[in-house]
């Protein structure tokens, strides 16, 4: 099998049943998990903040960065892979808030922020979440194999678990 | 649209310096904390991708201790040292004094004694740079954060990120000999005020 590291602001769309799509150490970032069982095709976005700061637009910017375009842009490339869209199964993971100390953690909580976002963009896109394995104050490594269409989370100290 | 900050190489040569005594002085409150002499190799500071940052220590979903401060003042910015896991526990037993191998668990006193490591070796670093560029910071308290570094670091990506595609990292290792202590330490000052802050004083 062959891991494709998601890095932060990446996405990455596949039909082939070596693939295993990895997101390491998921922090207050957002992991969205896209899974078509009929065609068999598996997408993970790696978004990193909720929106862009107002004032800057997306323009030559990484749309996979943020979780509005970021989702979109998922969406857009499982359909082109030969997904439907309607099948979509969504699960989302991470959105942890890191930091947990007086007078650093409330201007922090990004991850809080990612999460809303996601839930906001596909409420909007009336596309229904299946899994939230979000929150709390622990990194996340989520792998989603191609294969079999198993998506798997790991926190520090524990072992690898299905959702 | 992001505002472009650029750093000659001069520049960087010259940061570098007072980066070097900062550092240095860091690591000389870190040797008398822990009763050992603290070698540092040579800060190097360089402009990073933002987004490359979780995969610059390590691999990103190894276990490691962050701990982190922010400045505030006449210049603002983030310091984190990193310091993988098992080296942590090690590093435990320095400072509280123990037979090596007793620490086996960072709970609150253990985590509390490295945040007041991050504290004076973050203070120490501010109080040099401050001396030389004549400046006022006021550091935050630490945080501890025990988790996986992609995660940990994911703190000054997303502080950094949102304004600018890179970061001007300042970046230093502190060891000893017996390779008993390692840890990384950052510092990361936001680069728009470091620019007004060397207008003021003319540093550069």
């Amino acid at each position: 099998m062959k891991e494709t590291n998601v890095g932060l602001g990446e996405q990455a769309v596949s039909r082939s049943p070596d693939d295993v799509l990895v997101a390491y150490g998921l922090g207050s970032c957002v992991g969205v998990v896209m899974i078509d069982p009929v065609s068999h095709t598996s997408g993970l976005l790696h978004a990193v903040l909720p929106k862009m700061v107002d004032g800057m637009n997306y323009g030559d910017a990484n749309p996979s960065k943020y979780v509005e375009g970021g989702v979109e842009g998922l969406i857009a490339a499982m359909v082109k892979e030969g997904a439907n869209k309607n099948r979509l199964i969504i699960r989302i993971i991470g959105g942890a808030n890191m930091l947990i100390a007086s007078g650093l953690t409330r201007s922090f909580d990004i991850g809080t922020r990612n999460i809303e976002a996601v839930r906001t963009t596909l409420s909007r896109l009336k596309m229904p979440i299946a899994v939230e394995e979000v929150g709390g104050h622990t990194g996340r490594t989520v792998r989603v194999y191609v294969a079999d269409s198993r998506v798997t989370v790991r926190v520090i100290g524990e072992k690898e678990r299905e959702i | 649209m992001e505002k472009q900050v650029s750093f000659d190489q001069d520049f960087l040569e010259k940061l570098k310096t007072i980066a070097n005594e900062g550092v240095n002085n860091a690591a000389s409150g870190f040797s008398g904390m822990v009763g050992r002499k603290i070698q540092f190799n040579h800060p190097v500071a360089r402009l990073v991708p933002v987004l490359s940052i979780p995969e610059l220590v390590g691999k990103p979903d190894d276990d490691a201790v962050g701990i982190y401060l922010r400045f505030m003042g006449d210049l603002v910015g983030q310091i984190m040292m990193i310091v993988p896991h098992q080296k942590a526990l090690e590093l435990v037993d320095l400072l509280m004094d123990l037979p090596p191998g007793t620490t086996q668990y960072l709970g609150p006193l253990e985590r509390s004694a490295l945040g007041e490591l991050g504290n004076l070796c973050g203070s120490f670093f501010l109080n040099s740079v401050a001396g030389k560029m004549n400046a006022d910071f006021r550091p935050s308290p630490p945080a501890v954060m025990v988790d996986m570094i992609g995660a940990i670091l994911e703190i000054v990506v997303v502080t950094t990120g949102g304004i600018s595609e890179h970061a001007l990292l300042v970046q230093a290792n502190f060891m000893d000999g017996s390779r008993c202590v390692e840890a990384d330490f950052w510092v990361i000052p936001d680069m728009n005020s470091l620019q007004d802050l060397i207008k003021k004083n003319s540093v550069a």
